[in-house]
């Protein structure tokens, strides 16, 4: 006998090729832009207007180089996630990474200001070092926990972002607050020497030129370094790791300091290349975002830099929806959340068969 | 009640229970299935043979619904079906054993029965299920209580909870893949015996072995694979062991070989009152000593469980000693870690694969996985991934390892390759020194198919000839009295007795397994 309701069951797929899981992911995406569109027009919107919108920032230049830069902290950040996820270290802390690296980038920039103690080129290098190291550490903390007392880094690297947001929060109400700022609650701003794009004229392709080093560099240490072997075998098993006389603790104390390291550096392109100061908030959840960009990359480097600037590109359009079609940014959040939504079932999807039986 | 009505009748005419026709199944760069009939009668016990990567487990898992045929049909019982997934395969009767056992250590026997059954709905009436339960072990003579904790039994007993289940399940088709490698002979002869009773009931079971003489002494037909298809099957009681061979792997078996004894008079490992904690921080090993002389191997036999593989564990530096020593070579290394024990050249072979090998992770890496930091793998920190893939041709050749190429992952390999893979890697010494100084070999030979396991034995020797020191890990007396020159016995982290060789009997052995000391034993 038919019963009225389904008996829907949730089945693991055994065997997923590649070429499916791209196809998953694209019908997925697609799904997310037709259901985004029924929104739309449900807040009488043409959605055509709203997806010509979209479309042109990907077509036209000026945009897109928007887009780069935009893609440009979340990239790194995902970058970073890469290492780390394929240590099974699940670093959901690159946001606070990243505001970490915001602090050390911008105290090098103050130090130069008021202290003078280093040549006005070399700012800008010691910029990127502070912030990698800051970011490095703060993640490193996490990862010392995990591999010396078992401590859930789920938990630590997410109380350690809000910890992070708030010290920044801090320093540009208290005494990062610029002295000529008339009592708003933001650093001076930055002088060129210490912007994104001094050199190449655009922080774009500053931008994406370091995009693309660092995507060459980590796949160049996960794939063709001992350093990088080990940490696969890492994440493969600690006790298979043990087995090949391969320290856990090592291995994921310093790859969880690259991956924070590399947040920490996507810190330093949002208040060098995007923002040119620092203020609280100062990202818009970049390095949540990174964690969907790195699975949605399959946490391949080189993927990531499109995944990345189509996510840096869908808040450029977020920014043009608003502005253009006169939409509400509540409206943007919701078709941003959307295509972050659907991804996710996505990737569910590609692991998982749903069965739906009447029995 | 039904289906014990049923089981009766299965006597009077032999009934198809499984028709597998032209099954084949493609893996990448793998023809694991090619063609395959096969059919299991109510009542038999049919023996699947085959060398390592015929595709006996592949057969098994389609019928079983893990994996989905690419050509072929499968009819159970005379009725054709599309078995998509275990779910599928239980609602047809069908139970299987998986070398590894799927149970939940701290749940009871009864709780592992019905996890996952449907019927078991929300509320779950523990009397009605107890006694079904026991009417069942009662029935087989087994002496498991379903309200113990399955942590508790030994593999042995864990087994039979495996087969409870698919009995409560009501499966009349049963698969056992490999199903006594795990085993002591006791607890073999008694399975059998289990199995035995099963086919009288009217079950069919397939078993999947590469113990000829367990194939010959208690299946009624047989089945050899080899490379993906069938080539044979045949009533047991009209074939042989040799003929059995020599189907499987196209020529008959050596059954001995040279043994040179030239021990030398140096102690390589000496163990001095080695005391070491379990995972639950339970004393394992209480204080055991003992030495291994270059070009001599030292079994230590004893029902698994009873400390081995702590102590194996410990030697190799991957467990923390609390109390004694290891002197290995004239030097003190006791708690030195891993990579200090791999530098000294001490060679591991873990009983359980998953402990050493990177099943994501390629042949060829997992083949450098010891040597990846020495020359020519890698120069200072980079990886020479030519030499690496060079290295692994040659071990894959050397080893027989089937596998599609030195870049295929490791999991994908049949059971029999991933040892033979293992023992590739800790059989080889590292870049520069020519073999290891110390291997600690823990059932080398579980999982692999008679030519291998010859293979394996034969490699041993050589390497104790050439002056290695073995300490050799094992539960089948058989081998450990073949291959040893001295047998320690341990029980409950102990050793009860070291025999020399002429001293060397299954009786005796046997009963210091059980804790008898030796001269009680003797
Ligand atoms: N999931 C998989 N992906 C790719 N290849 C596979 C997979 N499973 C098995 N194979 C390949 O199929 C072939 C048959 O493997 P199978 O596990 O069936 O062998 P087997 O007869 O059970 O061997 P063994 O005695 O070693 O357990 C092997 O060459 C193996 O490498
Ligand atoms: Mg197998």
């Amino acid at each position: 006998m038919r019963s009225a309701i389904p008996l829907i069951r949730v089945q693991r797929r055994l065997e997923v090729p590649r070429r499916v899981s791209a196809a998953v992911s694209a019908f997925f995406i697609l799904l997310s832009f037709a259901a985004a569109a029924l929104i739309f027009e449900l807040m009488g919107v043409s959605s055509v207007a709203t997806f010509g919108v979209i479309a042109s920032v990907f077509t036209n230049p000026n945009l897109l180089l928007q887009a780069i830069l935009r893609g440009l902290p979340i990239g790194l950040a995902a970058l970073g996630l890469s290492i780390a996820f394929r240590m099974n270290f699940w670093n959901i802390g690159a946001e606070g990474q990243l505001y970490m690296g915001m602090f050390a980038a911008t105290g090098v920039v103050l130090l130069h200001e008021y202290q003078g103690l280093i040549a006005e080129p070399l700012v800008i290098v010691f910029m990127v070092l502070a912030s990698f190291v800051a970011g490095g550490l703060y993640c490193a903390l996490s990862a010392a926990l995990k591999a010396k007392m078992g401590v859930n880094e789920v938990l630590t690297t997410l109380m350690l972002n809000y910890i992070a947001i708030l010290f920044v929060d801090f320093l540009v109400y208290g005494p990062w607050r610029d002295p000529k700022g008339f009592n708003f609650p933001l650093s001076i701003q930055f002088p060129d020497y210490a912007r994104l794009g001094f050199v190449l004229g655009s922080p774009s392709y500053e931008g994406l030129a370091m995009l693309l080093v660092v995507a060459f560099l980590v796949y160049g240490l996960m794939r063709h370094t001992t350093l990088g072997f080990e940490m696969r075998v890492v994440g493969e098993s600690p006790e298979v790791a043990k087995h090949a006389g391969i320290s856990y603790a090592k291995a994921l104390i310093i790859g969880g300091f690259i991956s924070g390291g590399l947040a920490g550096i996507a810190g330093f392109s949002v208040v060098s290349g995007i923002i040119g100061r620092l203020r609280p908030r100062a990202s818009p959840g970049y390095g949540y975002t990174a964690i969907i960009v790195a699975f949605l990359a399959l946490l391949n480097p080189w993927l990531i830099i499109p995944a990345s600037i189509f996510f840096g590109g869908l808040i450029v359009a977020g920014d043009l929806i608003q502005a253009s079609l006169k939409l509400p940014f509540a409206a943007v959040q919701i078709f941003q959340s959307i295509i972050f939504l659907f991804i996710i079932a996505g990737e569910f999807m590609k692991r998982y068969r749903i069965i739906v039986s009447w029995r | 009640m039904v289906r014990q009505g049923k089981r009766m009748r299965g006597g009077d005419s032999p009934e198809i229970l499984v028709e597998m026709r032209g099954i084949t199944k493609r893996f990448p760069n793998v023809l694991a299935n090619d063609h395959v009939d096969f059919t299991l009668m109510r009542g038999e016990v049919h023996a699947l043979l085959g060398e390592n990567g015929a595709g006996k487990t592949t057969l098994m898992n389609i019928l079983y619904g893990l994996y989905r045929l690419d050509e072929g049909e499968i009819w159970i019982k005379g009725r054709r079906v599309n078995i998509r997934s275990p779910r599928d395969a239980i609602k047809n009767g069908i139970g299987m054993v998986h070398q590894q056992f799927r149970l939940i250590p701290t749940h009871t026997v009864a709780e592992n029965v019905i996890l996952g059954l449907k019927e078991a709905g929300f509320y779950l009436n523990y009397r009605d299920i107890n006694e079904k339960l026991s009417e069942i072990i009662s029935f087989y003579g087994w002496n498991i209580s379903p309200s113990a904790r399955v942590w508790q039994l030994s593999v042995g007993e864990k087994q039979q909870v495996e087969l409870l289940k698919a009995l409560y399940r009501k499966a009349d088709i049963l698969i056992l893949d490999e199903p006594t490698s795990v085993l002591t002979s006791q607890e073999t002869t008694q399975l059998f015996a289990t199995l035995r009773k099963m086919a009288g009931e009217g079950l069919g079971i397939i078993l999947i072995s590469h113990k000829l003489d367990e194939v010959m002494q208690v299946s009624d037909r047989v089945t050899v694979m080899r490379r993906g298809r069938v080539v044979a099957t045949k009533p047991t009681r009209e074939t042989n062991p040799n003929e059995l061979a020599n189907l499987m792997v196209g020529r008959p078996l050596i059954t001995s070989f040279e043994r040179l004894n030239k021990t030398s008079e140096k102690p390589i490992l000496r163990v001095e009152n080695l005391r070491v904690l379990d995972d639950k921080g339970l004393p394992a090993v209480r204080g055991v000593s003992f030495t291994v002389k270059g070009g001599e191997i030292l079994g230590i036999a004893g029902v698994a469980g009873n400390g081995q593989q702590e102590l194996a564990e410990t030697i190799a530096g991957i467990r923390k000693a609390v109390a004694g020593k290891i002197i290995l070579d004239g030097v003190d290394v006791t708690n030195k870690g891993s990579l200090f024990m791999i530098r000294q050249g001490v060679a591991y072979i873990p009983a359980e694969s998953s402990k050493c090998v990177a099943y994501q992770m390629s042949v060829a890496e997992n083949l450098v996985m010891k040597s990846f930091r020495y020359e020519p793998f890698s120069k200072s920190i980079v990886m020479d991934w030519d030499s690496i893939k060079q290295h692994a041709e040659r071990l894959i050749d050397a080893f027989s390892i089937v596998t599609p190429s030195p870049s295929t992952r490791a999991g994908n390999l049949s059971g029999g390759n991933i040892q033979r893979l293992i023992l590739a890697r800790e059989l080889t010494g590292l870049p520069g020194s020519s073999a290891p100084k110390l291997i600690i070999a823990t059932y080398p030979t579980r999982d692999l198919d008679v030519a291998a396991t010859e293979f394996v034995r034969r490699t041993l020797i050589q390497n104790r000839d050439q002056g290695a020191a073995i300490l050799l890990v094992s539960e089948d007396l058989e081998e450990i009295m073949m291959l040893s020159d001295r047998i320690a016995v341990m029980y409950r982290g102990e050793i009860v007795g070291i025999l020399e060789q002429q001293e060397f009997d299954v009786e005796v052995i046997g009963m210091m397994m059980t804790g008898a000391r030796r001269g009680e034993a003797a």
